[in-house]
């Protein structure tokens, strides 16, 4: 029974996970009760206090796993892409401890870990199988054949999916992160009320700057149109009052748009490849329409559908381990000269 | 200094900016969301070769890019500063050791630091002037 510690700490979470021969016994992600017998708070926003976080975090994974570090097999690290200082943490952890028990040490790609993030529950997408991950810094549509073997077949050219929500949000006057915001206010309001342009983009790879900018200019003219011009632009007043009474319907407008043009991308992935086994992955996939909308697409064009449960969506451990797991299998290991990478190369 | 530009005709911008730019090493873009930053970085990367993919670096804080200039290897730092709070928060980000390093810098939102940022830093200023053209001025503030 192989069982794999792994440290994720790519960007804001420090998280540890155990998994035992592909099955994940504990996933811990620093929050307030981590930090509660230390006494501290958890800032929103520090790579530094990964530093603070990683020992409690690995000890509590161990304790919900009843699980001996001693008797850890291999030791896993994100290497990339993420925050340099962040990662730097992790890989120095994870390899202090392969070092110090003399196990091997796996450096795993964060975004690889998203996709397979569906392998960690029943039901599985079999192989080949389609990935849209969508998340605050990311959006890719990945071709995977194999654990090991994927390909990034479209990703962004600008801003990801889950920062066309968080400042869409901020246009609103939401406060960051806004995108969990619009999906609930979005549940009250008309999705076709306002249209939205669907960049035209080649290929599978996505935009969603020129949204923002049309969105921008859109509320600045107060609904009148979609075009910047100096004489257009409306009164603070008449902008703020828009902007209450629509509320709703601006939030289902936009949402609708950025998932129109998420799933038609995903559409046509998988009219290119013939793939029937479609998943989604990353922290946007907890959006409520997004989730309603790929499920209703794939019913229709009889794909078989599949979303990781939420706390395997927004960045965790589980989804490191569970790849470093079939890296184990293949003897993919790294030597303790690895470095870290901010890269997000494929 | 200003130079006013269409979405077409930002390759030829891109590279005129560089130009004027070509001792700069850390280079501060101001300018309210939707202006258009992000693409006029897209275009001074795509101008010096980059490979890599060019994204928004908001939820990264900062993007890494490898582009080759006379045989030798050479990193632009993309760094993007919206969701940061203070100035202490850019510190433990890392922020500092990039605009302090060797490589250059472009930095987004620049607002945030400015006792972070070196004396030396180019401003550069980029306002809409209807929705396909941008106004970008180069200056002090």
């Amino acid at each position: 029974m192989t069982s794999i510690l792994a440290i994720e700490s790519s960007c804001d979470e420090t998280s540890a996970a155990i998994c035992r021969h592909g099955k994940i016994l504990s996933n811990v992600i620093a929050n307030q009760k981590v930090h509660e017998q230390y006494g501290g708070v958890v800032p929103e926003l520090a790579s530094r206090a990964h530093i603070q976080n990683i020992v409690p975090v690995v000890d509590a994974a161990l304790s919900t796993a009843k699980c001996q570090l001693s008797t850890i097999d291999a030791f896993a690290f994100t290497q990339s892409p993420g925050l340099i200082g962040s990662l730097l943490v992790g890989s120095q952890f994870a390899k202090s401890l392969a070092l110090a028990l003399g196990k091997p040490l796996i450096a795993v790609h964060h975004m690889q870990a998203h996709v397979l993030a569906n392998l960690i529950d029943d039901p599985r997408p079999n192989f080949p199988f389609l990935c849209l991950t969508v998340s605050g810094g990311h959006t890719q549509i990945v071709s995977c054949e194999s654990p090991t073997k994927m390909k990034v077949i479209g990703e962004t050219i600008d801003d990801a999916a889950g920062e066309a929500f968080d400042k869409s949000a901020k246009l609103l006057g939401l406060p960051y992160p806004g995108g969990p915001l619009i999906d609930s206010y979005a549940q009250r309001g008309n999705p076709k009320r306002f249209q939205f342009p669907e960049p035209q983009i080649p290929g599978l790879n996505f935009s969603f700057s020129g949204l923002k900018t049309s969105i921008l200019y859109f509320l600045q003219n107060a609904g009148k149109s979609h075009v910047y011009k100096e004489e257009n632009i409306a009164t603070v007043e008449e902008q703020k009052t828009f902007i209450e009474e629509n509320f709703a319907d601006l939030c289902a407008s936009i949402q609708q748009r950025i998932i129109t043009i998420l799933l038609n991308k995903l559409k046509k992935a998988a009219i290119e490849t013939g793939i029937k086994d479609v998943c989604i992955a990353g922290g946007v996939s907890a959006n409520s329409a997004l989730r309603k909308a790929f499920e209703e697409l794939g019913k229709k064009n009889h794909w078989n559908t599949f979303i990781p449960a939420f706390e395997y969506c927004t960045d965790n451990a589980a989804m490191i381990a569970m790849t470093a797991y079939y890296k184990y299998l293949e003897k993919d290991f790294a030597d303790l000269s690895v470095t870290v990478s901010a890269r997000a190369k494929h | 200094m200003v130079m006013t530009y269409t979405l077409k005709q930002i390759p030829q911008t891109a590279e005129a900016f560089w130009e004027i730019a070509s001792t700069a090493h850390v280079i501060a873009f101001h300018g309210k969301m939707g202006s258009g930053k992000t693409t006029f970085i897209h275009a001074l990367c795509d101008a010096r070769n980059v490979k890599d993919v060019v994204g928004s670096p908001t939820f990264s804080i900062i993007n890494e890019y490898l582009f080759s200039e006379n045989n030798k290897q050479k990193k632009i730092f993309h760094i993007d500063l919206y969701r940061l709070k203070d100035e202490q928060e850019a510190l433990q980000a890392g922020v500092e050791d990039c605009l302090y390093s060797d490589h250059i810098c472009l930095v987004e939102w620049p607002e945030r630091i400015p006792s972070l940022l070196p004396n030396d830093t180019l401003h550069v200023f980029i306002e809409p002037v209807d929705t396909k053209t941008r106004k970008l001025r180069i200056g002090d503030n």
